[in-house]
């Protein structure tokens, strides 16, 4: 049957192939990293113009200009990934697509080198080490063995951790920071790996079509791309061959609408979007039945060495202020916390307190002052390293991703793969009271406490010095707050520092050993919880919230 | 010289406030929805088409044409809120930029079908002929399309800030949650904010199709210069989005004036990614939190 | 294998032979910024297929090209499975430079009428171009600019594209052979809309003339603002302006004195073989048309002709269309060898009154083909 391929249906295929590539690539830096690029199109394009360019101009072979046209976009993915990957979604879409249209006016415009409009024609079928790859079952064999093996090579990369650590960066960027994930680091490593997917795919092409023209490096290819990605499914591999397969012969299909089939082309795009947000590959996952993995049993890791009481303090920080716009959210605020010790944080709404918290976890930067960690300076450290010095922490609502198990949830925190991070987990899950049966669940169907001591327990996986938790009793019950309460006593006990924002006086006030107030972004009292409770400040400044 | 500079900032006006109506709809949209509607340059597109379309039925001159252009463009805004907005609540901002795509995709191919792909001209606003000021040629259309503009962002500036549906849609575009808490229904109001946005790209469409031509390609750029108009403005900021137009406008009729056309888009993109990179909150500083 | 690929080309050939009819697929872009070109180009087609000389029965399909090679190299591949005796191939010249060598392993001539003066000169024996490329069309433009208009420093004003890159380049060429070199020449983009800033830079550079080679939107949108601007020097445009969807922009008072180069100006009238064609495209088309749709149906009747005459395999076909003259109704066509059919030019200018054009001098036979 499949001998019965004429050569319309194997260039099609192999046509599919070669889009196949760059979709593969824009999964990692669109699907994983989440950050929608309008580039991969020019990625493309660079890659065909980069083999055609050599292979007539300089008569370079396949071995040499392969190489080439993947190294040409991923130069241009370094070159500019410094300004533009930091860049937060709409911005990064227009960055992308402003050095996409560089890129192609370029293209138009150095008539010398790229043949202007016209392009280049004449472009060799691939010779592989002097034997040519003729059109037809050759060239799609060699096309398709390209795809399978990206895809097999991106299938190994994410499948584990690296997947559900990209899911956190999208769902919850601070969090992924807070567990000393490198945002920078992993949307770089994407967004190269995509322009090195696309420019191999943009080679094939242009051996395929023997001609390159701007046309290769439009909006339509770029458009084309995340079409194949939605509709195929942007997260899962399978979706980069389904959805090349399925766009490239889409438009044939449609030929019978003649002058309407760019309008069925967008509306196939619009119903996939609305219809199957997770596209084929993602729908067909889902009709799968997949077992969730057991959970294994709990192995502690070895403890780290914690620094003991009379080291000096722990946490010391000294004048810090910071505003936003025109308020001053901290003022000249000065606090230590030593080893072992719960410092409680109190202050009325607007007061400043998870302010601190941030500045401390690095999210921002202080105006002006000091933070230490055992004696070295973290203010100006980025919020990955700072996790990665040790310091955790929770938030008032848990960030954690609904769709994600709450034994992975605490692995990624673990930094190695899965396989070995579980067990490791599993342990940390105990200490704060969750079994095996619920670790296995996905978060999204824990009740609210239990998600409390998720993400606590992923702030104590990743063996903190400090932990800073912010509001950790809100929303829980009577019991799961006493249990709260022994849980971070004993954690002290062990010589962990403890930084606790909360509002609920009677338990916190049971349970630090000193307490700060802040009102208005300075520091108003800071003392035994006896005689916090006594200032007048700290009275008139809660008298004033409650009148 | 100076006549011809004159000539030439009367122009850069001229696009400038077509522009400004552009970016206008599309930070109005970005506002209520945080969402950044992608078929707004082929909104402009339709725009032109329906008011060719009209004129065919109705020969009046555009000024009498514009208010129908405006309210059958508003439908489709709605329209578009319904099949590209609604259904995609709650999934991330980039769902509805890709569904936006998707529409701007079927508007153009529409056009292609529909109208064929000539250059086609909408009715003059006013009739042919020009002032002749100091030895200055001030053509009518010019001069209406830069009052119209400015009549228009004046009107939405009023619906926003005096009148009670303008607060409620403030109020929705500044907090969703709060709004409902306040008995606002969103929904309606956000459908609106569509119709209002797209209206005002329909108005745009007609004012650049007579004097600019409308084929069915040229969406792109339009919603590319809105989308430059916006960030060098200030995402979400409305002043800034009409401002950021001008400069646009400007910005192109000076450089390609000076150097060459290449260059002032290479140098307009350069200037863009520049502003990205060292001032993100744009020149005038961002409205909108970063919710996308 | 070879021994099989020519077997299966035998058997391919023979059934061709044996079939009544022949199949002419046209494949031309319906979608896309050439489209206008394309449906001229197909409706010229489609008037050549519908009524076909006696003897011969023609299939045809037409296919979308749209924008990029992609697409027209699918839709040639697809068309090969009717084991066609020629393509009406797009006039996209990045389309044709795709379909080319392809075409040369199939054995299928194209028949075009696009103008880039590339696709003839990739020493590919199976391309057939019955529109003047830019070698013949350019000449006429520049000669009549200095020759006629007598004047010494033109302006080069052309779109960035791959018409008006290689127009430029013709046109450039031609204007320093002649003993004057431009004086001022840009590329704009397509999607450019205010042009007074190189209108402004024309006036500037001291110009006593302007050139045009630009798409039909930007060629109106140039002559108005010239109009309104008051450019004072002529203007000899490329063949857009000779569109009548394009001259339907402007004014009549905005097109006085405009001229334009163009293969034929079918709308200005002729003899009575092309007026019954006029009146026939008229009624089949409800539109007017222009020198795309005059030059593919000569193209394509010419085809036709040689197929009733008994070429009725692709390569009978080619040998044909390579020796043969051919009267058609635009001009006379015959091959210089490398696949130029056409090699007359007319400038045509509008007076202010009307959108219709006078045809004001014939270049015929510019490269001594004939």
């Amino acid at each position: 049957m499949s001998l019965e391929l004429g050569p319309y249906e194997l260039r099609l295929l192999t046509v599919a192939g070669c889009y196949a590539l760059p979709v593969l690539g824009y999964q990692l830096v669109f699907g994983h990293a989440g950050a929608l690029s309008l580039a991969q199109g020019a990625f493309f394009g660079l890659g065909a113009y980069a083999t055609a360019l050599l292979a007539t101009r300089w008569g370079w072979g396949f071995l040499a200009t392969f190489p080439a046209s993947i190294l040409v976009p991923v130069a241009l993915a370094a070159l500019v990934a410094a300004p533009v990957l930091r860049l937060r979604s709409h911005y990064f879409a227009l960055a992308t697509l402003g050095i996409a249209q560089v890129v192609l006016l370029a293209a138009v415009n150095w008539t010398e080198l790229t043949g202007g409009a016209n392009g280049l024609a004449g472009v060799p079928g691939v010779v592989f080490a002097g034997v040519p790859v003729p059109r037809g079952w050759p060239m799609l064999a060699l096309v398709w063995g390209l795809v399978l093996a990206v895809m097999l090579a991106s299938h190994l990369a994410l499948r584990g951790r690296w997947s559900r650590a990209f899911a956190l960066l999208r769902a919850r960027p601070l969090a992924a920071a807070a567990i000393g994930l490198d945002e920078g680091r992993m949307r770089l490593a994407a967004f190269l790996a995509s322009a090195a997917c696309a420019g191999a795919g943009g080679a094939l092409y242009v051996h395929t079509l023997r001609v390159v023209s701007p046309e290769a490096l439009g909006f339509p290819v770029m458009v084309a791309c995340l079409a194949m990605s939605v509709i195929g499914g942007a997260k899962h591999v399978l979706g980069a061959p389904l959805g090349a397969l399925l766009l490239v012969h889409l438009p044939e299909w449609f030929r019978f609408l003649d002058l309407y089939r760019n309008v069925a082309y967008g509306a196939a795009l619009l119903a996939a979007i609305v219809l199957a947000p997770s596209g084929i590959a993602g729908a067909l996952a889902r009709a799968l039945p997949r077992r969730a993995a057991p959970a294994p049993k709990p192995q502690a890791p070895p403890a780290p060495r914690r620094p003991r009481a009379d080291e000096g303090p722990l946490l010391a920080i000294d004048g810090l202020a910071k505003s936003f716009g025109g308020v001053r959210a901290l003022d000249g605020v000065a606090l230590s916390l030593r080893p072992g010790e719960i410092l409680g944080l109190i202050g009325p709404n607007g007061s400043g307190k998870t302010t601190l918290l941030n500045l401390v976890s690095g999210f921002e930067t202080p105006d002006r002052g000091a933070i230490r960690l055992a004696g070295a300076r973290i203010d100006a450290m980025p919020p990955h390293a700072i996790a990665r010095s040790g310091v955790g922490r929770t938030f008032q609502t848990p960030a954690l991703v609904e769709e994600m198990s709450a034994l992975d949830a605490v692995s990624l925190a673990r930094g190695k793969e899965l396989v070995a991070a579980r067990p490791e987990a599993m342990h940390f899950l105990a200490e704060v009271g969750i079994g095996a049966e619920a670790a296995a669940e996905k978060v999204g169907r824990l009740p609210f406490g239990l998600r409390r001591r998720v993400e606590l327990a992923r702030a104590l996986a990743l063996q903190p010095r400090l932990l800073l938790l912010d509001e950790p009793a809100s929303g829980l019950t009577a019991g799961e707050r006493e249990a709260l309460g022994n849980l971070l006593r004993r954690l002290a006990g062990q010589g962990l520092g403890l930084l606790v924002v909360e509002h609920d006086m009677p338990f916190l006030l049971g349970l630090a050993h000193r307490v700060a107030c802040l009102d208005e972004g300075r520091l108003i009292a800071l003392g035994t919880p006896a005689e916090v409770r006594r200032a007048p400040a700290v009275i008139a400044a809660y008298l004033g919230e409650a009148a | 010289m100076t006549t011809l500079l004159l000539q030439l900032l009367l122009n850069a006006l001229a696009l400038g406030a077509a522009y400004a109506l552009i970016a206008l709809g599309f930070v109005l949209v970005l506002n209520a929805t945080s969402a950044v509607n992608f078929a707004q340059g082929d909104m402009v597109m339709a725009g032109g088409y329906v008011a060719i379309a009209l004129a065919a039925v109705l020969p009046l001159p555009g000024i009498a044409l514009l208010p129908v252009v405006a309210v059958l463009m508003a439908a489709l805004g709605a329209l578009l809120s319904l099949l590209a907005y609604f259904p995609l609540i709650g999934r991330p901002p980039v769902a509805v930029f890709i569904s936006t795509i998707a529409l701007g995709v079927m508007l153009e191919g529409s056009a292609n079908a529909i109208f064929g792909a000539e250059p086609r001209a909408a009715p003059a606003l006013v009739g042919a002929g020009a002032i002749e000021l100091a030895g200055i040629h001030l053509p009518y259309q010019r001069l209406a399309i830069v009052a119209l503009a400015s009549l228009l962002i004046l009107l939405q500036h009023l619906l926003f800030a005096k009148t009670q549906l303008g607060r409620r849609l403030r109020a929705v575009a500044q907090d969703r949650e709060m709004a409902r808490a306040l008995g606002i229904a969103a929904a309606p109001l956000i459908a609106g904010t569509f119709a209002l946005g797209t209206g005002l790209a329909g108005a745009a469409g007609l004012l650049l199709a007579n004097e600019w031509f409308v084929t069915p390609t040229e969406g792109t750029n339009y919603i590319l210069k809105a989308y430059i108009a916006v960030t060098i403005g200030g995402w979400g900021s409305v002043p800034g989005a009409v401002v950021g137009a001008l400069l646009v406008a400007l910005f192109e009729v000076g450089v390609s004036s000076a150097l060459s056309y290449s260059v002032a888009t290479a140098l307009l993109y350069a200037a863009v990614l520049a502003i990205l990179f060292f001032r993100p909150q744009g020149i005038f500083g961002e409205a909108a939190q970063a919710r996308a | 294998m070879q021994r099989l690929v020519l077997a299966c080309l035998l058997v391919l050939f023979s059934t061709a032979v044996r079939a009544q009819d022949v199949s002419i697929p046209v494949l031309v872009p319906l979608t896309g910024f050439l489209s206008l070109e394309g449906q001229s180009q197909r409706n010229g087609a489609l008037l050549a297929l519908r009524n076909p000389p006696p003897g011969i029965t023609p299939r045809f399909e037409v296919a979308d090209t749209g924008v990029s090679p992609e697409i027209a190299v699918n839709a040639f591949e697809k068309a090969l499975g009717s084991r066609p005796l020629a393509v009406v191939a797009s006039m996209l010249g990045t389309q044709m430079l795709a379909m080319m060598p392809l075409a040369a392993e199939a054995k299928v001539p194209l028949v075009t009428v696009s103008g880039t003066a590339k696709i003839t000169e990739m020493g590919n024996p199976w391309v057939f171009r019955f529109f003047p490329g830019d070698a013949v069309v350019k000449t006429a433009q520049a000669r009549y600019v200095i020759e006629e208009l007598g004047k010494r420093r033109p302006a080069i004003v052309y779109q960035t594209t791959a018409y008006g890159q290689s127009g430029r380049e013709h046109l450039d060429a031609m204007f320093r052979k002649l003993g004057a070199p431009p004086v001022f020449e840009e590329g704009i983009g397509v999607d450019v809309k205010d042009l007074l800033p190189v209108l402004a830079k024309v006036s500037a550079s001291g110009a006593d003339v302007l050139a045009l080679q630009l798409h039909a939107p930007s060629t109106a949108l140039l002559i108005r603002q010239a109009a309104s601007m008051g450019l004072g020097i002529p203007i000899v445009a490329g063949s857009a302006i000779h569109q009548p969807s394009t001259a339907a922009l402007l004014e009549p008072r905005e097109l006085a004195g405009i001229c334009a180069e163009s293969a034929a100006s079918p709308i200005s009238g002729g003899s009575a073989a092309l007026e019954a064609w006029i009146e026939e495209y008229r009624k089949e088309f409800q539109s007017e048309p222009d020198a795309y749709a005059l030059a593919q149906y000569d193209g394509t009747m010419m085809v036709l002709r040689e197929a009733a005459a008994g070429a009725r395999t692709p390569e009978a076909l080619a040998r044909a269309l390579s020796s043969a003259r051919y009267e058609g109704l635009a001009m006379t066509y015959k091959s210089d060898g490398r696949g130029n059919m056409a090699h007359s030019a007319v400038i045509l200018c509008y007076d202010g009154t009307s959108r219709v054009p006078q045809i004001v001098k014939r270049y015929d036979n510019i490269d001594g083909v004939l």
